[in-house]
Protein backbone atom coordinates (compact mmCIF):
# COMPACT_ATOMS: atom_id res chain seq x y z
CA UNK A 1 0.00 0.00 0.00
CA UNK A 2 1.40 3.23 -1.24
CA UNK A 3 2.11 6.31 0.97
CA UNK A 4 -1.06 7.76 0.35
CA UNK A 5 -4.32 7.13 -1.92
CA UNK A 6 -6.86 8.81 -3.82
CA UNK A 7 -9.60 6.01 -2.93
CA UNK A 8 -11.02 7.23 0.48
CA UNK A 9 -13.49 5.62 2.84
CA UNK A 10 -15.46 8.17 5.63
CA UNK A 11 -17.60 6.35 8.27
CA UNK A 12 -20.78 8.55 8.06
CA UNK A 13 -22.57 9.19 11.18
CA UNK A 14 -24.82 12.35 12.55
CA UNK A 15 -21.95 14.61 13.66
CA UNK A 16 -21.47 18.54 13.90
CA UNK A 17 -18.03 18.37 11.51
CA UNK A 18 -18.92 15.86 9.23
CA UNK A 19 -19.60 18.66 6.29
CA UNK A 20 -15.66 19.40 6.53
CA UNK A 21 -14.73 16.12 6.96
CA UNK A 22 -16.72 15.36 3.92
CA UNK A 23 -15.03 18.82 2.03
CA UNK A 24 -11.67 17.59 3.72
CA UNK A 25 -12.05 14.43 2.24
CA UNK A 26 -12.82 14.96 -1.21
CA UNK A 27 -10.04 17.74 -1.62
CA UNK A 28 -7.60 14.97 -0.27
CA UNK A 29 -8.81 12.75 -3.29
CA UNK A 30 -8.55 15.30 -5.88
CA UNK A 31 -5.09 16.54 -4.60
CA UNK A 32 -3.96 13.02 -4.30
CA UNK A 33 -4.99 12.04 -7.31
CA UNK A 34 -3.92 15.15 -9.43
CA UNK A 35 -0.73 14.15 -8.05
CA UNK A 36 -0.43 10.79 -8.83
CA UNK A 37 -2.79 10.38 -11.46
CA UNK A 38 -4.63 7.53 -9.87
CA UNK A 39 -8.07 7.47 -10.35
CA UNK A 40 -10.11 9.18 -7.29
CA UNK A 41 -12.68 8.54 -5.44
CA UNK A 42 -14.93 9.08 -2.19
CA UNK A 43 -17.12 6.48 -0.28
CA UNK A 44 -19.29 8.20 2.14
CA UNK A 45 -20.44 4.51 4.39
CA UNK A 46 -23.13 4.44 7.34
CA UNK A 47 -22.71 1.48 9.64
CA UNK A 48 -26.28 0.96 10.92
CA UNK A 49 -26.61 -0.72 14.44
CA UNK A 50 -30.00 -2.18 14.08
CA UNK A 51 -31.98 -3.69 11.30
CA UNK A 52 -34.85 -1.80 9.22
CA UNK A 53 -37.47 -4.49 9.82
CA UNK A 54 -40.07 -2.97 11.15
CA UNK A 55 -42.41 -1.60 8.54
CA UNK A 56 -43.94 1.11 10.75
CA UNK A 57 -40.58 2.69 11.40
CA UNK A 58 -39.15 3.60 8.29
CA UNK A 59 -37.93 7.11 9.78
CA UNK A 60 -34.67 5.36 10.97
CA UNK A 61 -33.56 4.13 7.27
CA UNK A 62 -34.86 7.68 5.53
CA UNK A 63 -32.07 9.18 8.43
CA UNK A 64 -29.77 7.21 7.10
CA UNK A 65 -30.76 8.34 3.37
CA UNK A 66 -30.91 11.44 4.23
CA UNK A 67 -27.41 11.79 6.05
CA UNK A 68 -26.10 10.14 3.14
CA UNK A 69 -27.74 12.19 0.58
CA UNK A 70 -26.09 15.39 2.30
CA UNK A 71 -22.92 13.98 2.55
CA UNK A 72 -23.39 13.49 -1.55
CA UNK A 73 -24.90 16.88 -2.21
CA UNK A 74 -22.13 18.36 0.13
CA UNK A 75 -19.21 16.63 -2.06
CA UNK A 76 -20.54 17.35 -5.45
CA UNK A 77 -20.39 21.36 -3.88
CA UNK A 78 -16.91 21.44 -3.35
CA UNK A 79 -15.96 19.43 -6.37
CA UNK A 80 -17.32 22.95 -8.26
CA UNK A 81 -15.18 25.00 -5.84
CA UNK A 82 -11.81 25.23 -5.07
CA UNK A 83 -10.38 27.10 -1.61
CA UNK A 84 -10.73 29.97 -2.81
CA UNK A 85 -14.35 29.59 -3.57
CA UNK A 86 -13.72 30.20 -7.24
CA UNK A 87 -15.36 27.86 -9.26
CA UNK A 88 -12.56 25.24 -10.58
CA UNK A 89 -13.50 23.77 -13.62
CA UNK A 90 -10.56 21.58 -14.57
CA UNK A 91 -10.05 19.40 -11.91
CA UNK A 92 -9.62 16.15 -11.65
CA UNK A 93 -12.94 13.96 -11.32
CA UNK A 94 -13.69 12.57 -8.52
CA UNK A 95 -16.49 9.87 -8.23
CA UNK A 96 -18.60 10.12 -4.94
CA UNK A 97 -20.32 6.84 -3.63
CA UNK A 98 -22.32 5.96 -0.78
CA UNK A 99 -23.57 3.13 1.42
CA UNK A 100 -25.31 1.35 4.20
CA UNK A 101 -23.20 -1.26 6.08
CA UNK A 102 -23.55 -4.01 8.50
CA UNK A 103 -27.35 -4.22 8.06
CA UNK A 104 -27.32 -7.96 9.18
CA UNK A 105 -25.02 -7.70 12.04
CA UNK A 106 -25.02 -7.13 15.70
CA UNK A 107 -22.42 -3.91 15.76
CA UNK A 108 -21.63 -3.52 19.14
CA UNK A 109 -17.76 -3.21 19.64
CA UNK A 110 -15.62 -1.18 17.90
CA UNK A 111 -13.57 -3.60 16.43
CA UNK A 112 -17.23 -4.86 15.12
CA UNK A 113 -17.45 -1.58 13.35
CA UNK A 114 -13.93 -1.83 12.01
CA UNK A 115 -15.00 -5.15 11.01
CA UNK A 116 -17.08 -3.66 8.15
CA UNK A 117 -15.66 -0.45 7.12
CA UNK A 118 -12.39 -2.95 6.32
CA UNK A 119 -14.52 -5.44 4.84
CA UNK A 120 -15.85 -2.60 2.33
CA UNK A 121 -12.83 -1.21 2.10
CA UNK A 122 -10.81 -4.21 0.56
CA UNK A 123 -13.99 -5.25 -1.67
CA UNK A 124 -13.86 -1.59 -3.16
CA UNK A 125 -9.76 -1.72 -2.45
CA UNK A 126 -9.98 1.59 -1.17
CA UNK A 127 -6.74 2.46 0.49
CA UNK A 128 -7.30 5.60 3.06
CA UNK A 129 -10.06 6.17 5.57
CA UNK A 130 -10.50 9.65 7.58
CA UNK A 131 -12.42 9.80 9.95
CA UNK A 132 -14.48 12.75 11.18
CA UNK A 133 -13.58 14.10 14.42
CA UNK A 134 -16.76 13.79 16.40
CA UNK A 135 -17.68 10.54 15.21
CA UNK A 136 -19.36 8.52 17.31
CA UNK A 137 -20.77 5.35 16.03
CA UNK A 138 -21.74 4.00 19.00
CA UNK A 139 -24.22 6.50 20.13
CA UNK A 140 -24.14 6.98 23.78
CA UNK A 141 -20.89 4.96 24.22
CA UNK A 142 -17.97 6.94 23.10
CA UNK A 143 -15.45 4.29 20.92
CA UNK A 144 -14.12 6.58 18.48
CA UNK A 145 -10.34 6.53 19.45
CA UNK A 146 -10.80 2.05 20.17
CA UNK A 147 -12.20 2.70 16.49
CA UNK A 148 -9.30 4.71 15.05
CA UNK A 149 -6.99 1.94 17.10
CA UNK A 150 -8.74 -0.88 15.54
CA UNK A 151 -8.64 0.44 11.65
CA UNK A 152 -5.21 1.28 11.95
CA UNK A 153 -4.68 -1.91 12.94
CA UNK A 154 -5.11 -2.88 9.01
CA UNK A 155 -2.92 -1.61 5.76
CA UNK A 156 -5.36 0.88 5.21
CA UNK A 157 -4.27 4.42 6.38
CA UNK A 158 -5.75 6.06 8.55
CA UNK A 159 -6.34 9.26 9.78
CA UNK A 160 -8.50 11.92 11.46
CA UNK A 161 -9.92 14.78 9.16
CA UNK A 162 -8.08 17.99 10.66
CA UNK A 163 -11.47 19.90 10.93
CA UNK A 164 -11.96 22.69 13.49
CA UNK A 165 -14.42 21.64 16.15
CA UNK A 166 -17.50 23.79 15.84
CA UNK A 167 -18.06 24.08 19.74
CA UNK A 168 -15.66 22.35 22.16
CA UNK A 169 -17.73 20.31 24.18
CA UNK A 170 -17.07 17.39 26.31
CA UNK A 171 -17.34 13.87 24.75
CA UNK A 172 -21.17 13.40 24.93
CA UNK A 173 -22.35 11.39 22.44
CA UNK A 174 -25.39 12.82 21.37
CA UNK A 175 -26.76 15.89 21.63
CA UNK A 176 -29.36 16.97 24.31
CA UNK A 177 -33.11 17.60 22.54
CA UNK A 178 -36.59 18.28 23.93
CA UNK A 179 -38.02 15.04 23.33
CA UNK A 180 -35.04 13.28 25.34
CA UNK A 181 -35.32 15.53 28.21
CA UNK A 182 -39.11 15.84 28.19
CA UNK A 183 -39.36 11.57 28.16
CA UNK A 184 -36.27 11.31 30.56
CA UNK A 185 -38.17 14.08 33.18
CA UNK A 186 -41.19 12.80 32.88
CA UNK A 187 -40.00 9.65 33.98
CA UNK A 188 -37.36 10.59 36.48
CA UNK A 189 -40.65 12.49 38.27
CA UNK A 190 -43.32 10.43 37.87
CA UNK A 191 -40.65 7.21 40.01
CA UNK A 192 -39.68 9.96 42.56
CA UNK A 193 -43.81 10.66 43.06
CA UNK A 194 -44.63 7.09 43.22
CA UNK A 195 -41.78 6.50 45.49
CA UNK A 196 -43.16 9.65 47.91
CA UNK A 197 -46.53 8.62 47.65
CA UNK A 198 -48.15 11.63 48.38
CA UNK A 199 -48.90 14.32 46.09
CA UNK A 200 -47.98 17.29 48.60
CA UNK A 201 -46.10 20.81 47.68
CA UNK A 202 -43.16 19.75 48.92
CA UNK A 203 -42.93 16.53 47.23
CA UNK A 204 -43.78 18.25 44.19
CA UNK A 205 -41.01 20.71 44.46
CA UNK A 206 -38.31 18.44 45.47
CA UNK A 207 -39.21 16.13 42.74
CA UNK A 208 -39.21 18.56 40.32
CA UNK A 209 -35.84 19.76 41.20
CA UNK A 210 -34.54 16.40 41.04
CA UNK A 211 -35.76 15.26 37.93
CA UNK A 212 -34.81 18.65 36.29
CA UNK A 213 -30.85 17.73 38.07
CA UNK A 214 -31.12 13.91 36.43
CA UNK A 215 -32.57 15.08 33.21
CA UNK A 216 -29.61 17.91 33.08
CA UNK A 217 -26.97 15.64 33.69
CA UNK A 218 -28.11 12.19 31.95
CA UNK A 219 -30.40 12.91 29.26
CA UNK A 220 -27.62 13.28 27.00
CA UNK A 221 -26.64 9.73 27.42
CA UNK A 222 -29.77 7.81 27.99
CA UNK A 223 -30.82 7.85 25.02
CA UNK A 224 -29.29 7.37 21.46
CA UNK A 225 -32.00 8.25 18.89
CA UNK A 226 -34.32 10.70 19.89
CA UNK A 227 -37.71 9.35 21.64
CA UNK A 228 -40.99 9.12 19.37
CA UNK A 229 -44.16 9.16 21.60
CA UNK A 230 -45.61 6.53 18.95
CA UNK A 231 -42.96 4.23 18.61
CA UNK A 232 -42.96 4.50 22.88
CA UNK A 233 -45.93 3.72 23.25
CA UNK A 234 -46.32 1.08 20.21
CA UNK A 235 -43.16 -0.67 22.43
CA UNK A 236 -44.25 0.08 26.07
CA UNK A 237 -47.72 -1.43 24.53
CA UNK A 238 -46.24 -4.92 23.18
CA UNK A 239 -43.67 -4.99 25.93
CA UNK A 240 -47.38 -4.97 28.62
CA UNK A 241 -48.38 -8.03 26.63
CA UNK A 242 -45.30 -10.04 26.89
CA UNK A 243 -44.25 -9.68 30.93
CA UNK A 244 -47.60 -11.88 31.61
CA UNK A 245 -45.94 -14.82 28.91
CA UNK A 246 -42.58 -14.21 30.38
CA UNK A 247 -43.92 -15.17 33.79
CA UNK A 248 -45.82 -18.11 33.00
CA UNK A 249 -42.62 -19.45 30.95
CA UNK A 250 -40.54 -18.47 33.87
CA UNK A 251 -42.93 -20.58 35.86
CA UNK A 252 -42.37 -23.79 33.57
CA UNK A 253 -38.51 -23.45 33.66
CA UNK A 254 -38.77 -23.53 37.63
CA UNK A 255 -40.93 -26.52 37.64
CA UNK A 256 -38.66 -27.99 35.24
CA UNK A 257 -35.52 -26.78 36.79
CA UNK A 258 -37.17 -28.16 40.51
CA UNK A 259 -37.55 -31.18 39.20
CA UNK A 260 -34.36 -31.73 37.53
CA UNK A 261 -32.41 -30.95 40.74
CA UNK A 262 -34.46 -32.23 43.45
CA UNK A 263 -34.41 -36.00 40.78
CA UNK A 264 -31.97 -38.44 42.89
CA UNK A 265 -30.04 -39.26 39.82
CA UNK A 266 -30.13 -35.58 38.49
CA UNK A 267 -30.74 -36.20 34.66
CA UNK A 268 -28.87 -33.16 33.10
CA UNK A 269 -26.37 -32.87 30.24
CA UNK A 270 -25.32 -29.74 29.84
CA UNK A 271 -23.87 -27.86 26.51
CA UNK A 272 -22.79 -24.35 25.50
CA UNK A 273 -24.14 -23.43 22.34
CA UNK A 274 -23.54 -19.92 19.87
CA UNK A 275 -26.49 -18.80 18.30
CA UNK A 276 -27.07 -15.81 16.00
CA UNK A 277 -29.87 -14.16 17.38
CA UNK A 278 -31.90 -12.08 14.19
CA UNK A 279 -32.21 -9.04 16.85
CA UNK A 280 -30.09 -5.98 16.41
CA UNK A 281 -29.89 -3.42 18.84
CA UNK A 282 -28.27 -2.90 22.49
CA UNK A 283 -32.47 -3.45 24.25
CA UNK A 284 -33.51 -5.91 22.19
CA UNK A 285 -30.38 -7.73 22.48
CA UNK A 286 -29.98 -7.06 26.57
CA UNK A 287 -34.08 -8.23 27.08
CA UNK A 288 -33.74 -11.38 24.88
CA UNK A 289 -30.20 -12.23 26.76
CA UNK A 290 -32.05 -11.92 29.89
CA UNK A 291 -35.37 -13.14 29.35
CA UNK A 292 -32.99 -16.21 27.68
CA UNK A 293 -31.12 -16.59 31.10
CA UNK A 294 -34.74 -16.39 32.90
CA UNK A 295 -36.18 -19.56 31.61
CA UNK A 296 -35.89 -23.13 30.75
CA UNK A 297 -32.70 -24.58 31.62
CA UNK A 298 -30.46 -21.82 29.33
CA UNK A 299 -28.33 -19.35 30.69
CA UNK A 300 -26.69 -16.63 28.54
CA UNK A 301 -22.67 -16.28 29.11
CA UNK A 302 -22.01 -13.99 26.84
CA UNK A 303 -22.97 -11.73 24.21
CA UNK A 304 -20.51 -11.02 21.23
CA UNK A 305 -20.82 -9.62 17.67
CA UNK A 306 -24.16 -11.08 16.49
CA UNK A 307 -24.53 -13.57 18.59
CA UNK A 308 -25.37 -15.16 22.24
CA UNK A 309 -23.33 -17.81 23.76
CA UNK A 310 -25.80 -20.04 25.89
CA UNK A 311 -25.49 -22.75 28.33
CA UNK A 312 -27.79 -25.33 28.21
CA UNK A 313 -28.76 -27.93 31.19
CA UNK A 314 -30.65 -30.48 29.40
CA UNK A 315 -31.83 -30.86 25.67
CA UNK A 316 -35.42 -30.22 26.08
CA UNK A 317 -34.01 -26.79 27.01
CA UNK A 318 -31.65 -26.22 23.80
CA UNK A 319 -34.63 -27.41 21.74
CA UNK A 320 -37.09 -25.10 23.11
CA UNK A 321 -34.29 -22.36 22.55
CA UNK A 322 -33.86 -23.52 18.82
CA UNK A 323 -37.18 -23.17 18.36
CA UNK A 324 -37.19 -19.41 19.01
CA UNK A 325 -40.66 -18.41 20.52
CA UNK A 326 -38.70 -16.13 23.11
CA UNK A 327 -36.64 -14.47 20.23
CA UNK A 328 -39.86 -14.06 18.26
CA UNK A 329 -41.67 -12.28 21.27
CA UNK A 330 -38.72 -10.17 21.96
CA UNK A 331 -39.08 -8.82 18.15
CA UNK A 332 -42.49 -8.43 18.17
CA UNK A 333 -42.15 -6.13 21.31
CA UNK A 334 -39.16 -3.78 19.22
CA UNK A 335 -39.75 -4.51 15.72
CA UNK A 336 -43.74 -4.90 15.20
CA UNK A 337 -45.69 -7.93 14.11
CA UNK A 338 -44.18 -8.15 10.82
CA UNK A 339 -40.57 -8.51 12.41
CA UNK A 340 -42.31 -11.41 14.41
CA UNK A 341 -42.59 -13.60 11.38
CA UNK A 342 -38.91 -14.02 10.41
CA UNK A 343 -38.01 -18.06 10.77
CA UNK A 344 -36.89 -19.54 14.10
CA UNK A 345 -33.02 -20.03 15.03
CA UNK A 346 -33.23 -23.60 14.05
CA UNK A 347 -35.40 -23.25 10.44
CA UNK A 348 -32.24 -20.40 9.86
CA UNK A 349 -29.86 -22.59 11.22
CA UNK A 350 -27.78 -20.74 12.88
CA UNK A 351 -27.32 -22.82 16.49
CA UNK A 352 -24.03 -24.23 16.30
CA UNK A 353 -22.36 -26.00 19.29
CA UNK A 354 -19.40 -24.37 20.78
CA UNK A 355 -17.76 -27.22 22.50
CA UNK A 356 -14.60 -25.56 23.75
CA UNK A 357 -14.61 -22.52 25.45
CA UNK A 358 -11.45 -20.05 24.48
CA UNK A 359 -8.84 -19.88 25.85
CA UNK A 360 -7.88 -16.62 27.97
CA UNK A 361 -6.04 -14.32 25.57
CA UNK A 362 -2.23 -13.57 27.07
CA UNK A 363 -1.62 -10.18 27.82
CA UNK B 1 -57.83 -18.03 57.72
CA UNK B 2 -59.32 -15.52 55.06
CA UNK B 3 -58.71 -16.55 51.64
CA UNK B 4 -56.65 -13.69 51.10
CA UNK B 5 -54.38 -15.20 53.57
CA UNK B 6 -54.87 -18.64 52.25
CA UNK B 7 -52.77 -16.98 49.01
CA UNK B 8 -50.35 -15.27 50.87
CA UNK B 9 -49.01 -18.35 52.61
CA UNK B 10 -49.43 -20.04 49.39
CA UNK B 11 -47.07 -17.75 47.58
CA UNK B 12 -44.87 -17.06 50.47
CA UNK B 13 -44.57 -21.02 50.72
CA UNK B 14 -44.04 -21.61 47.05
CA UNK B 15 -41.76 -19.01 47.33
CA UNK B 16 -39.84 -20.75 50.60
CA UNK B 17 -39.96 -23.94 48.12
CA UNK B 18 -37.83 -22.53 45.01
CA UNK B 19 -35.27 -20.78 47.27
CA UNK B 20 -34.83 -24.46 49.05
CA UNK B 21 -34.74 -25.96 45.25
CA UNK B 22 -31.92 -23.38 44.64
CA UNK B 23 -30.24 -24.21 48.16
CA UNK B 24 -30.01 -27.90 46.97
CA UNK B 25 -29.33 -26.94 43.24
CA UNK B 26 -25.97 -25.22 44.38
CA UNK B 27 -24.61 -28.07 46.74
CA UNK B 28 -26.00 -31.10 44.30
CA UNK B 29 -25.15 -29.25 39.93
CA UNK B 30 -21.28 -30.12 39.39
CA UNK B 31 -20.23 -26.69 37.96
CA UNK B 32 -20.15 -23.31 38.32
CA UNK B 33 -22.35 -23.00 35.17
CA UNK B 34 -25.05 -25.03 35.98
CA UNK B 35 -25.18 -23.94 39.05
CA UNK B 36 -25.53 -21.07 37.91
CA UNK B 37 -28.94 -21.80 36.31
CA UNK B 38 -29.89 -22.50 39.69
CA UNK B 39 -29.50 -19.28 41.15
CA UNK B 40 -30.82 -17.42 38.47
CA UNK B 41 -34.16 -19.27 37.94
CA UNK B 42 -35.19 -20.66 41.00
CA UNK B 43 -33.74 -17.99 43.50
CA UNK B 44 -35.59 -15.51 41.18
CA UNK B 45 -38.90 -17.00 41.00
CA UNK B 46 -38.39 -17.90 45.39
CA UNK B 47 -38.14 -14.15 45.87
CA UNK B 48 -40.45 -13.28 43.17
CA UNK B 49 -42.75 -15.56 45.01
CA UNK B 50 -42.22 -14.48 48.31
CA UNK B 51 -43.14 -10.68 47.79
CA UNK B 52 -45.68 -11.34 45.58
CA UNK B 53 -47.42 -12.64 48.91
CA UNK B 54 -46.17 -9.13 50.24
CA UNK B 55 -47.90 -7.16 47.81
CA UNK B 56 -50.98 -8.87 48.39
CA UNK B 57 -50.67 -8.83 52.38
CA UNK B 58 -50.57 -4.58 51.71
CA UNK B 59 -53.33 -4.55 49.97
CA UNK B 60 -53.70 -0.98 47.46
CA UNK B 61 -51.17 0.79 49.30
CA UNK B 62 -47.84 2.49 48.39
CA UNK B 63 -45.79 0.09 50.03
CA UNK B 64 -46.90 -2.46 47.63
CA UNK B 65 -46.30 -0.63 44.47
CA UNK B 66 -42.78 -0.01 45.71
CA UNK B 67 -42.47 -3.98 46.39
CA UNK B 68 -44.03 -4.86 43.50
CA UNK B 69 -40.70 -2.16 41.80
CA UNK B 70 -38.95 -4.30 44.03
CA UNK B 71 -40.09 -7.28 42.41
CA UNK B 72 -39.18 -5.71 38.79
CA UNK B 73 -35.96 -4.96 40.09
CA UNK B 74 -35.28 -8.61 40.70
CA UNK B 75 -36.66 -9.68 37.19
CA UNK B 76 -33.34 -7.20 35.81
CA UNK B 77 -30.93 -7.64 38.20
CA UNK B 78 -30.38 -11.34 38.50
CA UNK B 79 -30.22 -12.55 35.15
CA UNK B 80 -27.59 -9.99 34.70
CA UNK B 81 -26.04 -11.31 38.11
CA UNK B 82 -25.64 -14.80 37.02
CA UNK B 83 -24.44 -13.84 33.12
CA UNK B 84 -21.51 -11.49 34.43
CA UNK B 85 -20.56 -14.17 36.79
CA UNK B 86 -20.81 -17.04 33.88
CA UNK B 87 -19.16 -14.52 31.15
CA UNK B 88 -16.59 -14.50 33.35
CA UNK B 89 -15.73 -18.04 34.20
CA UNK B 90 -16.31 -18.59 30.23
CA UNK B 91 -13.92 -15.85 29.13
CA UNK B 92 -11.33 -17.16 31.58
CA UNK B 93 -11.72 -20.01 29.24
CA UNK B 94 -13.23 -22.52 32.40
CA UNK B 95 -14.75 -25.75 31.05
CA UNK B 96 -18.49 -26.38 31.51
CA UNK B 97 -19.02 -29.77 32.43
CA UNK B 98 -20.70 -32.60 30.61
CA UNK B 99 -22.46 -35.45 30.83
CA UNK B 100 -19.38 -37.07 29.83
CA UNK B 101 -17.32 -36.28 32.20
CA UNK B 102 -19.01 -38.08 35.24
CA UNK B 103 -22.43 -39.88 34.85
CA UNK B 104 -24.01 -38.41 37.71
CA UNK B 105 -22.47 -37.32 40.94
Amino acid sequence: MSETSARILVPVGESSTFRNTAAYATREARRVASETGEEATVHFVYPVRWQLVDELERSASEEVADILDRARVWAAEDLDYDDDGEIDDDGVPVSIETAVVGEDRYLFSPSDFADVLLEYARDRDLGRIIVDPEYQPGGSAPMLQPLELELSRSDRIVEEAPVDRVVERGRFPSRSNLSKALVMFGASFSFYLLLAGVLDTFNLLTGAVSAGIVTTVFSRITFRETPKAGRLLRRTGRFILYVPYLLWEILKANIEVAYIILHPSLPIDPKIQRYRAAIWDDLSVTTLANSITLTPGTLTVDVDRDSLVIHSLTGSARDGLADGPLERAVRFIYYGRAAARIPSPRERGTVEDESVPPTPEEP
Amino acid sequence: MTPLEYLVSGLVLAGVFFGFVAVVGIIRLPDLYTRAHATSKSDTLGTVLSLGGVVLLFGADVAAVKTALLLLFMFITNPTAAHAITRAAYEQGIEPWTADDGGGD
